[in-house]
């Protein structure tokens, strides 16, 4: 809590809350490159395919090569834009909030609840009946996280305790996790949940679009509703409350939004890491540190990076698909690496 | 979610039949359940998916348990893909058969390119790769791992009928009766008392394929008497300790370096080794429950035999 004010204290001093320099062209500057960047990843995330790219996707047959583009390449696309979008936002939002670089959307309990979820449904081998009951069973398991979060922490909590209670309920579904891998049905049945907890986009469909969209949206919402609020709190609590900014309202915003975006995400993707953790500090030197400039470009960014790694996989040699979880912590971690080294190097002049 | 053609929609009505009822608290009840809705399921596609009279369907199989049921069972014209594990020697009892095929890594957009008419799957493997082609009017089959002689049956004649080679399926079915009479027939009167070691000091419970083999060679297996249960493990020292004679070692991937392997190259166990009598059974033969399982069978039956004459005498 110290080192926080003392981290927004010194914020606050190199980097005024009306420097100029934030407020004109640069400001602009993220989205004349961001939204580019999406649109050429997201075209090139349709044109690639596992086993053949470009508009016939290397096949005569135009109705199969309209149902490859259609039902499989598109909710792909579509998926990774909205997944990555939504685990840079929250991952924007909450380091914003706890003013803290290393805060991530897996923080709160939201995404391990998810996977507890899913992975439950996985046990009862009640996905083998029907794969949508999986995104749903992460849904569920989102939401149930919530609400053990609330029900901890309470209404007007301290963000400390918000914090902690998160990390209580993410070593809880952890742990659950683990049980179920324990007791799973069978070797097979466990090699499916691991699987599916390192994420993935393969053959989602535009059911899945579907479901999440309706739980991201308001998720989504809720976080911008935020956005002054967390500027507000770049001054400290009390600047904030000084200000008309209630730090419960800000932090129950940032906290419900992540749990229902990310919930919602993890649900039909399984657990990607490291890109809300990770795209935020890359964006942080364009837009400065008012949380509310970096809402936006993270979730651009947080989808360009979500579609290169999906782009990346099905660039791989034939051979069983990589993981997504796995390829984006491989591409994001020299990045944030650099970044580290890049920052030491400027305290340290 | 929008179908491409109408006309598929009973396909994937039919395909998706089983679902419905899950997991009741009685295992094999819900087991049970799944195989009869399969049934149903595949009497249905004989019914609604019939192709032309004639040609018979073509097979795309995406795991590595079905696409050796879809080996022995299959007119070879009618595969147009197996999984890729199905070629792996290690993996797989029927590696160079499989190898003819094109192999695939189970995603929907290549399973599309092969356009099969039935696509077989496990019912652990890519629950959305299945709904998925499920959805766009593919006939897909899950299968549940054979874990009793009468998995690899139902699940023989399950498959058989859905790729329309149900006399085939019957045909094998009863071949795999006549070889178990036989073995039933020749049961030694004394059980030799086994273990199985698999890497990773894993072992066979009681519910597990490798037990039901064990049990037809006529073998008694230590670790399930003494109550272990799901994939159940053994450390060193118990195995040490073991009162079995048999040593069923199961080599898998010996190779590749990996912690798992390091138990079965352990010293202790190595000097257990030479004092019992130690079999190899490759670790494909416990994988997956076809009608070659019962090969293993036999190989366990002839060292229950020469043991059980060791015994006699030396009595």
């Amino acid at each position: 809590m110290i080192a926080d004010r003392k981290l927004a204290a010194a914020t606050a001093e190199s980097q005024p809350l009306l420097d100029r320099r934030w407020i004109d062209p640069p400001f602009a500057r993220p989205f004349v490159v961001l939204i580019p960047l999406v649109a050429i990843a997201a075209l090139a995330s349709i044109w690639v395919g596992r086993t053949s790219s470009g508009p016939a996707f290397g096949l005569g047959d135009a109705a199969l090569a309209r149902t490859i583009l259609l039902e499989i390449r598109v909710p792909r696309t579509l998926l990774a834009l909205l997944v990555g979008g939504t685990l840079g936002l929250c991952g924007a939002a909450l380091q914003g909030l706890l003013r803290n670089p290393l805060a991530e959307p897996g923080l709160l309990g939201a995404s391990s609840g998810a996977a507890l979820g899913a992975v439950i449904v996985f046990y009862f081998g009640i996905a083998a009946a029907d794969s949508l009951l999986l995104p749903l069973g992460g849904v569920a398991g989102s939401i149930g996280a919530l609400a053990l979060l609330y029900a901890l922490a309470g209404r007007r909590a301290a963000l400390v305790t918000i914090v902690l209670a998160g990390i209580a309920i993410n070593a809880l579904a952890a742990a659950l996790t683990s049980l179920a891998l324990n007791f799973a049905p069978s070797p097979y049945a466990a090699l499916e949940i691991l699987f599916w907890m390192l994420g993935s986009l393969a053959d989602r469909s535009l059911t899945h679009v579907g479901l999440a969209l309706p739980l991201m949206i308001p998720g989504w919402l809720l976080i911008v509703a935020a956005a002054r609020g967390l500027d507000a709190l770049t001054l400290g609590e009390e600047a904030a409350a000084t200000l008309g900014y209630a730090p419960a309202r800000t932090q129950w915003l940032v906290v419900g939004g992540t749990a229902l975006a990310v919930g919602a995400a993890v649900a039909v993707s399984g657990v990607i890491g490291f890109v809300g953790l990770v795209v935020p500090h890359l964006l942080r030197p364009w837009t400065g540190h008012h949380p509310s400039r970096l809402l936006a470009p993270s979730f651009l960014a947080g989808a360009a990076l979500t579609l290169a790694a999906d782009i990346a996989i099905r660039l791989m040699p034939p051979g069983p698909e990589l993981k997504l979880g796995v390829v984006t912590a491989l591409i994001g971690a020299p990045f944030f690496l650099h970044l580290i080294l890049r920052r030491s190097g400027e305290l340290a002049s | 979610m929008p179908m491409l053609e109408p006309s598929s929609r009973p396909r994937a009505r039919a395909g998706n039949a089983s679902r419905g009822e899950r997991r009741p608290t009685d295992r094999h009840a819900y087991r049970r359940s799944v195989r009869i809705a399969a049934s149903v399921v595949a009497a249905m596609l004989v019914v609604f998916a019939a192709p032309a009279r004639g040609a018979l369907p073509r097979v795309a199989s995406i795991n590595l348990c079905t696409d050796q049921l879809v080996l022995r069972l299959a007119d070879p014209s009618q595969i147009v893909t197996l999984s890729w594990l199905s070629a792996d020697p290690e993996e797989s009892l029927l590696a160079d058969e499989a190898a003819r095929y094109p192999l695939n890594y189970g995603t929907a957009e290549e399973l599309l390119r092969y356009d099969p008419d039935v696509v077989v799957a496990g019912a652990f493997t890519g629950a959305y790769t299945r709904s998925l082609l499920r959805s766009l009017g593919y006939t897909v089959v899950d299968v549940m791992p054979e874990l009793t002689v009468d998995d690899i049956e139902s699940n023989l004649r399950v498959v058989a009928r859905a790729i329309g080679r149900a006399e085939r399926g019957e045909a094998l079915i009863a071949e795999m009766r006549e070889r178990i009479r036989h073995l039933e027939r020749t049961k030694p009167a004394e059980p030799v008392a086994a273990v199985v070691v698999r890497p990773g000091g894993f072992t066979a419970d009681a519910g597990s394929l490798a037990h039901t083999l064990m049990t037809l060679a006529g073998l008694r297996n230590v670790p399930a008497e003494q109550g272990l249960d799901r994939w159940g493990s053994l450390s060193v020292e118990t195995l040490l300790r073991t009162p079995a004679e048999l040593l069923i070692v199961t080599p898998y991937r010996t190779d590749e370096p990996s912690l798992a392997n390091a138990v079965l190259a352990h010293p202790a166990l190595r000097a257990v080794a030479t004092r019992k009598t130690a079999i190899e059974i490759p670790g494909a033969y416990f994988g997956c429950g076809l009608p070659d399982s019962l090969d293993a069978v036999e190989i366990m039956r002839r060292a229950n035999e020469r043991l059980g004459a060791a015994n006699g005498d030396a009595l």
